[in-house]
């Protein structure tokens, strides 16, 4: 057991600096590797196959994304921590969905201390990130075309102010310029007002 | 006067490192000295750095469902990547119809509920169809009928007998005391010969280990079982114990043909400790549903009547009491005294050696009724049923 431990950290902190680096073999091979554990889980505590998706997901983007910033502290298994965050992920999603206010899970005992593994700070950090998101991504929305498209291409989808100013039918890229930095004093109106009142 | 639009474009300038050194230079004292400014900056910051990091996660959604269609894809396909290690599971419900596949999540979701659900239905069907039925057989009269044999009082009995050993073993007495054994059920019966044979309700001795009778005055004896005639509800004793003597003759006599209607008749019984005499009119010549073996007698019976002798005015016996009617108010019912005496001549027939002599004379005719009892109720026994 804890043979089996040691190497199975090992691997884990393999796979970590793996993701770290962006490999995305690794990651996939991170995804394949829990889903079973995780889709079981859920459809054991009356999920569907599409709710287990949904939260796995959300889960390994959790721990994705805490791995790309390098705040990562992992004192488990990835797999105990996986679980711990998809566990505390759907108990939230149940709770919200019926009203019964006790909802029971059926653990698994095999997934051991799912507690104390730092998942609860990690989900609540990431939900005030999502919330972050939902809002900027409201913004966005209510920023209308052609703002809207305009800076997704240049700050999310990396296109060059020359494509976009033929995209958009501008006389020259600096007329683009101005609009794009116009719609950006706009979008930043829009996120903050939404942002901080919520 | 400079547009938040043209601060922005020197902040993105000013990130991306292209700016002159001596604007670079001059924006960054204007920021450390103009606290608008560096509001300004601080919020560009906090705008792009949220742009970015939606990006981010954006592009991270998409490469985690493209890894979770890959990983189908793979699954559905196990023959391709069949030596990878890392197909684990080989979902079937893959290449199952969205209908199953709903179902099967329900029913994943929900087995054990439904397990549980179903095992609670099937007990309490089959307990309620068992538990009624067995109820109905202990309860229901058979035919509407009550047969009127005496389930003995078990807690009286034992109580009795509490007493009586408290009793022997205070006082010392060194008498005998008989071994109480408590009879489960009690019925009456009468004699038949001068010599000990007994006629009682076949119901009564029905499943008997060993019967006692007891006499009037509390002698008992061990009888042994004759015959029983289950269909005309009559059952032959004989008292096999060497203590009885037999008695010098019998005061009545059985009538072989068929008494009246509206005759006076009366029984003498044991429906519980003393006898007991009841009377009434013989009502009908027939008995339930028309049995006409049986009469039907208005007289107030209950358990432990069985058996009885129900005798007419002139001191014939004209049956032996078997039942009541439930439903109906004052219907009792007895068996015929001409098939006793049919059964009696037909026991003749096979049993020679034990020959049975039927009373030929009523000495009961012409006294009053109670003169007849009195005679009578020495011939009128206790039938103890042990199972």
């Amino acid at each position: 057991m804890n043979m089996d431990s040691t190497t199975a950290l090992a691997a884990d902190a393999q796979l970590i600096k793996a993701i770290h680096g962006g490999d995305e073999r690794a990651l996939s091979q991170l995804y394949r590797l829990h889903w079973p554990m995780v889709s079981h889980f859920v459809l054991q505590n009356s999920g569907s196959e599409d709710d287990a998706r949904d939260v796995y997901q959300e889960g390994v983007m959790v721990f994705y994304e805490k791995v790309r910033e390098g705040s990562l502290e992992l004192s488990c298994q990835i797999k105990t921590y996986l679980y711990a965050v998809c566990r505390r992920l759907w108990l939230k999603r149940l709770t919200t969905k019926s009203r019964l206010h006790g909802v029971r899970l059926l653990d698994e005992e095999e997934y051991g201390p799912y507690l104390n593994t730092g998942a609860e700070d990690d989900v609540q950090e990431a939900e005030e990130r999502d919330r972050r998101f939902a809002t900027m991504s409201e913004a966005l929305t209510h920023l209308g075309e052609p703002c809207r498209s305009l800076l997704e291409g240049f700050y999310l989808l990396d296109k060059s102010m020359l494509e976009l100013t033929a995209e958009h039918g501008y006389t020259n890229a600096d007329t683009a310029k101005t609009q794009k930095y116009k719609c950006l004093t706009r979008l930043k109106k829009l996120f903050f007002a939404s942002y901080k009142e919520a | 006067m400079q547009t938040e639009a043209d601060y922005y474009a020197l902040f993105e300038a000013y990130q991306r490192g292209e700016l002159a050194a001596g604007a670079r230079a001059s924006l960054e004292t204007r920021l450390s000295t103009e606290p608008r400014l560096q509001q300004l900056y601080t919020e560009y910051q906090e705008l792009m750095g949220t742009l970015a990091a939606y990006g981010e996660r954006r592009r991270t959604r998409r490469t985690i469902a493209g890894l979770h269609e890959a990983m189908l894809a793979a699954e559905a396909a196990p023959a391709a990547e069949a030596s990878s290690p890392l197909t684990h599971s080989v979902n079937p419900i893959l290449r199952i119809s969205r209908t199953e596949r709903v179902l099967r999540e329900f029913w994943s979701g929900h087995r054990a509920t439904v397990g549980v659900a179903a095992s609670v239905a099937v007990l309490a069907v089959f307990s309620t169809l068992l538990g009624m039925e067995a109820y109905r057989t202990a309860h229901a009269p058979q035919n509407g009928v009550r047969e009127l044999r005496r389930e003995v009082a078990q807690i009286v009995r034992s109580q009795k007998a509490l007493i009586r050993k408290v009793n022997t073993q205070v006082l010392g007495t060194t008498e005998a005391v008989a071994p109480v054994r408590d009879s489960k059920y009690s019925g009456t019966g009468f004699a038949l010969t001068a010599d000990g044979y007994l006629v009682t309700s076949a119901h009564v001795i029905k499943g008997a280990d060993s019967l006692l009778v007891e006499s009037r005055d509390h002698r008992r004896y061990r009888a042994e079982r004759v015959y029983a005639d289950t269909k005309h509800d009559l059952a032959i004793l004989r008292i096999k114990d060497p203590s009885f003597k037999p008695f010098a003759k019998l005061p009545y006599t059985f009538k072989a043909g068929q008494a009246d209607l509206g005759e006076r008749v009366y029984t003498l019984g044991y429906p519980r400790e003393d006898v007991v005499y009841g009377e009434g009119a013989l009502s009908a010549r027939s008995g339930y549903d028309g049995d006409t073996a049986f009469y039907q007698v208005s007289i107030p019976l209950n358990p432990g009547n069985s058996g009885g002798p129900l005798l007419d005015g002139q001191g014939n016996l004209i049956g032996v009491v078997s039942s009541r009617q439930d439903d109906v108010l004052g219907a009792a019912f007895a068996a015929k005294s001409s098939f006793l005496v049919r059964l009696v001549d037909s026991l003749k027939n096979k049993q020679a050696a034990q020959p049975y002599h039927l009373p030929r004379t009523n000495q009961l005719a012409g006294t009053g009724r109670s003169q007849q009892v009195k005679r009578l109720q020495d011939f009128v026994f206790v039938v103890k049923v042990y199972e």
